[in-house]
């Protein structure tokens, strides 16, 4: 049974086709990852399954339920959560507070979220920051930010979307192995990624790549990285026969 | 709430209540009526404006509503403190049709919107003179039974102390960091869960409905109204001024700011006379430039006083990322 | 058949006194389409330009439609120095702040006018006010509003070459649509935005100039032009510059055809009521493609 079901979507923006008849699905318990050159569609997918967009075709389940023309806020509390690959701190408020901010989805009382967002932070390894406002903060530790509000939350499924891009390297592993454990809390994920292959290579059970809005290869990391279309769509035709 | 704050606000407000013991000069008492009426005004302003980050310049529509309900309702029969009720409802009902159109607009737009309201209202009031006596204005009965300035400047004090408690147990709630959301990025909040539009309609709802007391207390002690006293945009930018004065987005920021306006505004007045409007915009001016947090805010920023992040919410932003920033100029979605 | 004539005059009229209304609303229009500022002075400047062309009349007898170039510089200068000494050290605040700062601007431009001249109303008479022109048994024109209407064509028409064909006019554009690829391009920002906004400014003062003969002169005579300047650039499409000066003759039409069957006192509820229509249905305005 999958978590999230993506059935024949299509989305356009003007003239632009930014997603063609894409199929894909999620497993409870999977680290599924869309990989795919800037501009191939990781985040309209995105943003059209937490319903910030609706799609002009073709139909989003999850949980068993039809979320396709659903609102972004209702997404959330089905539990759907979502990082924006543009940071989005609330740049007044202390990382606690802004994690709180997520927590509070599941309770009222300010005290349980602070609790639950506490546990969160404490995950992410950001126990330091707690109390220092959002504003200013490097952008490592904003990315995290924006993972713990979204795991405050409680999602079954969280999309992360480039939570990698512009980190280095080591930075990027060390994260991508925390994030790796997150089926032990009972979420599933799906991250959008450009580039950063070591990261896909050590955390996704899957990969699935997109390019100009079309879905061209699904499988195992090892595999998919070596078809000639995944090649073909990020080095362009040239290098298909040179890699081979 | 810490036993401090209740401590604090004691310590103002009981001597603020006894003040009509000592001063007995009707002006003054009027005077410290406006300074206190402004501050539950501001107050008012600051939960739509300061915490949620819609900036409002059309409250004069619900002050507005709160006066002529208090007249209109009277003068057709009803007792004067429902007619005060109705004014509240009639002006949450003002702010939910406002809001519904203006929460759809963002930046400069939302603030135009307002004021093209509270216009249009006040151009209502103007024109139908069967109704609301137009120009020449209509009358207003008293809410308290002597015509007593002290009677309006404890009510003054005790509604500024109602919305300032109501305040703050807002800000401390899960609605207040809600708020808070909205006003820092309404996308994160919605993807959190967040329902950005019922929240910014219910604020302004209170925020009308407190608005539309003050309205119908001030009409109440000039015992006459007309459109342009209550409904004018120069009562829109004071409510506003006075919570900017004093901080937007902090708890007693509009107190502050309405004491310290007021204050300014008779010493110009006694002063300057013919150029109080001109300090006036010399104070907007300053504050704009050098206090964008309001008093308050920058107060509490320089002794970091809370625990919590610096109150800059309006103040200039920390030097854009470049590459962030080029990746938002360029990316669409 | 006199509504029929009543009703071809007051669209006249209408299309006279909306060719000012679009000269004020294009240079609102400029300075939002360059630099999102929407400027709670703009009536103000108008005003200022209307008391510089008074002075010059009153001191050297220069009729206000030789004399409205002096308005225009005097307001170049004014919106040059505002913009670089008050706008640009906030530009990177809320909007809400720049409403703020300029209306406190307005405040103090108008209560200073006020302070000199004092609250008086004043009133020029030169010779071509009582020039009528007619068409026709039932429909004249009033010369003075028949000059005015070409000037501020003239001058619109300059305005739209300026910024469709000249160097400036492209990296104004350029500004409008990238704030931050523009200065890549090699666009000095600070100076292009200062100068839109001297030109913008200019207009205003240029229409005051132009409204000196056939309008009462005081402290506050701009504010009403500042608030149909706001419906106008919203109808007209924010930063639209033909927008807005179309805009301007609608909304002069709409208004003298509402005072004419409604009555003056309705005219600018009428303005906000069609300015609350266009940003709940259509925000981007007639020519607009910026989002709301």
């Amino acid at each position: 049974m999958s978590l999230l079901e993506i059935k024949h979507v299509s989305k356009r923006f003007g003239g632009l086709k930014a997603i063609s008849d894409v199929c894909f699905s999620v497993r409870p318990g999977e680290m599924a990852f869309i990989v795919g050159p800037n501009g191939a569609g990781k985040t309209t997918l995105f943003n059209l399954i937490t319903g910030v967009f609706h799609p002009d075709s073709g139909s989003i389940h999850f949980d068993g339920r039809d979320i396709t023309n659903l609102a972004p806020d209702r997404a959330a509390k089905l539990g759907i959560g979502r990082t924006f690959q543009i940071v989005k701190p609330l740049r007044n408020l202390t990382v606690l507070e802004n994690v709180m901010l997520g927590a509070f989805l599941r309770t009222s009382s300010p005290s349980k979220a602070e609790q639950e967002a506490i546990k969160v932070l404490k995950f992410l390894q950001m126990e330091k920051v707690l109390h220092l406002p959002a504003r200013g903060m490097g952008l490592p530790m904003l990315k995290r930010l924006e993972i713990a509000r979204a795991l405050a939350t409680k999602p079954k499924l969280v999309l992360l979307d480039e939570v990698v891009a512009g980190l280095p390297t080591s930075e990027a592993i060390q994260l991508a192995m925390l994030l790796k454990r997150l089926p032990e809390w009972g979420i599933s994920a799906i991250g959008g990624i450009e580039h950063v292959m070591q990261v896909v290579m050590r955390v996704a059970d899957r990969v699935v790549v997109l390019d100009h809005g079309t879905l061209i290869a699904e499988g195992l990391p090892r595999d998919v990285v070596h078809r000639p279309e995944v090649i073909e769509a990020y080095l362009g035709s040239k290098y298909k026969e040179i890699v081979l | 709430m810490k036993r401090w704050h209740f401590i604090l606000a004691g310590i103002f407000f009981l001597p603020a209540l006894l003040v009509p013991l000592v001063v007995q000069s009707d002006y003054t008492l009027q005077v410290l009526f406006r300074v206190f009426l402004f501050a539950a005004m501001g107050l008012a302003w600051n939960l739509v404006g300061g915490y949620t980050g819609q900036l409002s310049l059309g409250h004069a529509a619900y002050f507005g509503v709160g006066a002529y309900s208090l007249a209109l309702f009277s003068k057709a029969g009803v007792s004067p403190w429902v007619s005060v009720l109705l004014g509240m409802v009639l002006a949450m009902f003002s702010a939910a049709v406002i809001g519904s159109i203006s929460f759809r607009l963002r930046g400069p737009y939302f603030a135009l919107c307002t004021i093209a309201f509270a216009e249009v209202l006040r151009l209502t009031a103007k024109n139908l003179p069967n109704l609301t006596g137009g120009d020449v204005g209509v009358q207003v009965p008293l809410l308290f039974p002597h015509s007593s300035t002290k009677a309006f400047y404890i009510s003054g004090v005790l509604l500024t102390l109602i919305v300032l408690a109501l305040t703050a147990w807002i800000e401390r709630s899960r609605f207040g960091y809600y708020l808070l959301a909205i006003r820092e990025d309404q996308d994160a909040a919605l993807a959190v869960g967040v329902n950005t539009a019922r929240c910014k309609l219910w604020i302004l709802l209170i925020s009308a409905a407190l608005t539309a007391i003050g309205g119908a207390l001030y009409a109440s002690l000039f015992l006459y109204i007309v459109p342009d006293q209550v409904l004018a945009m120069e009562i829109s930018t004071e409510i506003a001024i006075v919570a900017m004065l004093g901080g937007a987005g902090t708890l007693i920021g509009p107190l502050v700011g309405s004491i310290t306006l007021e204050t300014a505004s008779e010493i110009f007045k006694n002063f300057f006379k013919e150029a109080n409007l001109l300090i006036y915009g010399v104070l907007i001016v300053v504050v704009v430039l050098f206090l964008p947090e309001g008093i308050v805010g920058t107060i509490a920023n320089k002794l970091r006083l809370f625990k919590s992040a610096p109150i800059a919410p309006f103040a200039t932003p920390e030097p854009p990322d470049p590459e962030e920033e080029a990746q938002r100029a360029v990316i669409s979605e | 058949m006199n509504w029929f004539y009543s009703t071809i005059q007051a669209v006249l009229n209408g299309l006279l006194t909306g060719a000012l209304y679009g000269l004020i609303a294009m240079g609102m229009a400029l300075i939002f389409g360059v630099m999102r500022i929407v400027n709670f002075a703009h009536g103000a400047f108008l005003m200022l330009g209307m008391y510089a062309t008074y002075v010059l009349f009153q001191t050297t007898g220069i009729s206000p439609y030789y004399g409205f170039p002096l308005a225009g510089a005097v307001l170049f200068v004014i919106g040059y120095t505002t913009y670089m000494g008050l706008l640009r050290p906030i530009r990177g605040q809320v909007d809400f702040m720049v409403i703020l700062l300029t209306m406190g601007l307005a405040l103090i431009i108008t209560d200073g006018v006020q302070l000199i001249f004092g609250a008086d109303y004043h009133q020029i008479s030169i010779p071509l006010l009582s020039k009528n022109i007619r068409i026709g048994s039932e429909i004249s024109i009033n010369a003075p509003w028949l000059v005015s209407f070409a000037i501020a064509a003239v001058l619109a028409a300059v305005l739209y070459f300026v910024v469709t064909h000249t160097m400036f006019g492209r990296a104004a554009r350029a500004i409008a649509q990238n704030r931050y690829a523009a200065p890549l391009m090699g666009i000095n920002v600070n100076r292009v935005q200062a100068i839109s906004f001297g030109i913008g400014s200019a207009a205003a003062g240029i229409a005051g100039a132009l409204l000196l003969p056939v309008f009462y002169l005081f402290p506050d005579v701009g504010n009403q032009f500042k608030l149909k300047s706001f419906v106008m650039v919203v109808l007209g499409g924010m930063g639209s510059i033909q927008g807005a000066a179309i805009a301007g003759l609608v909304l002069g039409v709409v208004e003298s055809l509402t005072s004419l069957y409604w009555g003056n006192e309705w005219a600018l509820a009428v303005d906000f009521v069609i300015f609350i229509l266009v940003l709940s249905l259509k925000p981007s305005g007639i020519f607009g493609s910026q989002r709301a």
